[in-house]
């Protein structure tokens, strides 16, 4: 017995042994090619993997990266490869371009959005005006944390209309733009505070209302190239598509608006 | 999420698994044998020391890493000299899985090494082997049940790292991006389906891996066979 399966075990082990080397050396091959790696707000998902496909048919390689922009900037400043960042605030760019990591002249802002409250399917009752968001069949409100650009315009305008302290007592703090929604979406909070963006993608949460246009937030979204980055011409190209004619449409036709058309410093507004 | 996606980020776990446990299993069979053989003052310290990657949040492990490895770090101009550049490659999710797995492999392996009686290896020398090769050819084989199982608890465990692994890889698909972390940005996304499709897919690894394991063990003459003929 132990001499028919001895001889086996041992062919396996090589078997196995060989094939993590391989595994090894596979990815060591893969990693010569040049790749620009895109790090990107969570809610421009969709807009950025379309023209990601558009740059890679032109045979170019593209790794993409979502999350909060704030936790993004965080690791690129610890060293993470991008060579792209799209943030959702001015906030996080800043913070990375004080410390030397961002490329001050490639630096655009591409994009606005608007804020809107969205509601679970499961609420049965309608919410219209902001206050609606303390009725008690609201019993959880999705928020992202304050830190995540979105969760930060959701507390502006919620502090703007004095409602802070009243919707924190029933707020759950989530990670990024998309993780908010998917708590309205999956039904686990009533109602949450997202970018319109994010809600017209929503598989079953729906729009309650859209945050008042006097009362949003300067919302910009801004890209640059970073220092850190080894594809600083690759980096320039997709940067380049992102703020074309082309790129401005994507991002029109996911809902996104044009950047604002003063093209004052950000950190000036108010 | 497509086949091909999940089969990917199946491959970089294995990958990262396989590294983890390669990167671990020395200095925890020497760590281990030490420990079996002496008995000191500050043992218990020593020990649990050694089990803190255990103890700890795994994101603590991470940050620790990530400081340690990191571009602010004292280390960090002699590892960039060495054209070292951990944070945020699969190496470091590698390391963060063979740093969470070790205290597994070290217990594993001291209880295996305790177990083995002296008294072979006595014998093995006396009969002219030099240490090193009484413990591949003696000691090793005779505690080789202890070692796997901690071994595979080892991998396992490594399989299935999150936080640390999140810190100091980031989140990277087709780079970072293992079967853990690729549910959580999944579940992050709303995306249950393909979330639900990566705990499959972990779920037939971690199954194959400890199957294998048990198939293996159950084959190999174990301490007590080896120790009774």
């Amino acid at each position: 017995m132990q001499r028919v399966t001895q001889p086996g075990s041992r062919s396996g082990r090589l078997a196995l042994f060989l094939a993590f080397v391989f595994c090894v050396l596979g990815e060591a091959a893969r990693g010569a090619d040049a790749v620009v790696d895109v790090w990107a707000a969570s809610s421009v998902r969709e807009p950025v993997s379309e023209l990601a496909r558009r740059f890679e048919a032109k045979g170019r390689k593209i790794t993409l990266v979502f999350g909060a922009s704030n936790a993004l900037a965080r690791q690129i400043a610890a060293g993470a490869p991008a060579d792209v960042f799209l943030s959702a605030d001015d906030v996080s760019m800043d913070g990375l371009q004080a410390n030397g990591f961002v490329k001050p002249d490639t630096r655009r802002v591409f994009a606005s959005n608007q804020l809107v409250v969205v509601a679970a399917r499961e609420l049965a009752v309608p919410l219209a005006v902001p206050n609606d968001l303390l009725r008690p069949e609201v019993k959880r409100i999705a928020l992202a944390a304050p830190e995540v650009p979105v969760g930060r315009y959701a507390r502006q305008w919620l502090t703007s209309r004095g409602l802070a302290e009243a919707v924190k007592a029933r707020s759950i703090v989530l990670d990024d733009a998309r993780a908010t929604l998917a708590s309205v979406d999956s039904g686990n909070a009533e109602a949450g505070i997202v970018f319109l963006t994010d809600a017209r993608i929503a598989k079953t949460a729906r729009i309650a209302f859209t945050v008042p246009e006097n009362e949003q937030p300067y919302i910009v979204y801004v890209g640059a190239v970073m220092v850190g980055g080894d594809q600083p011409d690759l980096a320039n190209d997709f940067l380049r598509l992102l703020v074309s004619p082309e790129g401005l449409a994507v991002l029109g036709a996911a809902g996104f608006r044009p950047p604002p058309p003063k093209t004052v410093p950000p950190s000036d507004a108010p | 999420m497509s086949w091909d996606e999940a089969i990917a980020m199946g491959t970089l776990t294995l990958r990262v698994g396989g590294v983890a446990i390669a990167l671990a299993l020395g200095p925890a069979l020497a760590l281990g044998l030490w420990l079996a053989r002496h008995e000191f003052r500050g043992k218990a310290l020593v020990e649990a020391v050694i089990a803190l990657p255990m103890l700890l949040p795994p994101v603590a492990v991470g940050l620790g890493l990530l400081l340690l490895f990191g571009r602010r770090s004292p280390l960090f101009p002699l590892l960039h000299a060495l054209g070292i550049e951990l944070p945020f490659t699969w190496w470091a999710a590698a390391l963060a899985a063979a740093l969470v797995g070790f205290p597994f492999l070290v217990r594993a392996c001291e209880q295996a090494f305790a177990e083995v009686d002296p008294r072979f290896e006595h014998m093995a020398r006396s009969l002219g082997y030099t240490r090193g090769s009484t413990f591949i050819r003696v000691t090793l084989p005779l505690a080789r049940r202890g070692v796997l199982y901690g071994a595979v608890l080892a991998f396992t465990r490594g399989l299935g790292e999150f936080g640390a692994t999140a810190v100091v890889a980031g989140i990277q698909p087709g780079r970072t991006e293992t079967l853990a972390l690729g549910i959580w940005s999944r579940i992050e996304q709303g995306d249950d389906s393909g979330a639900l499709v990566l705990c499959a897919a972990s779920f037939l690894l971690a199954l194959a891996a400890t199957t294998l394991a048990e198939g293996w063990l159950r084959r190999a003459p174990g301490t007590e066979g080896n120790a009774r003929t």
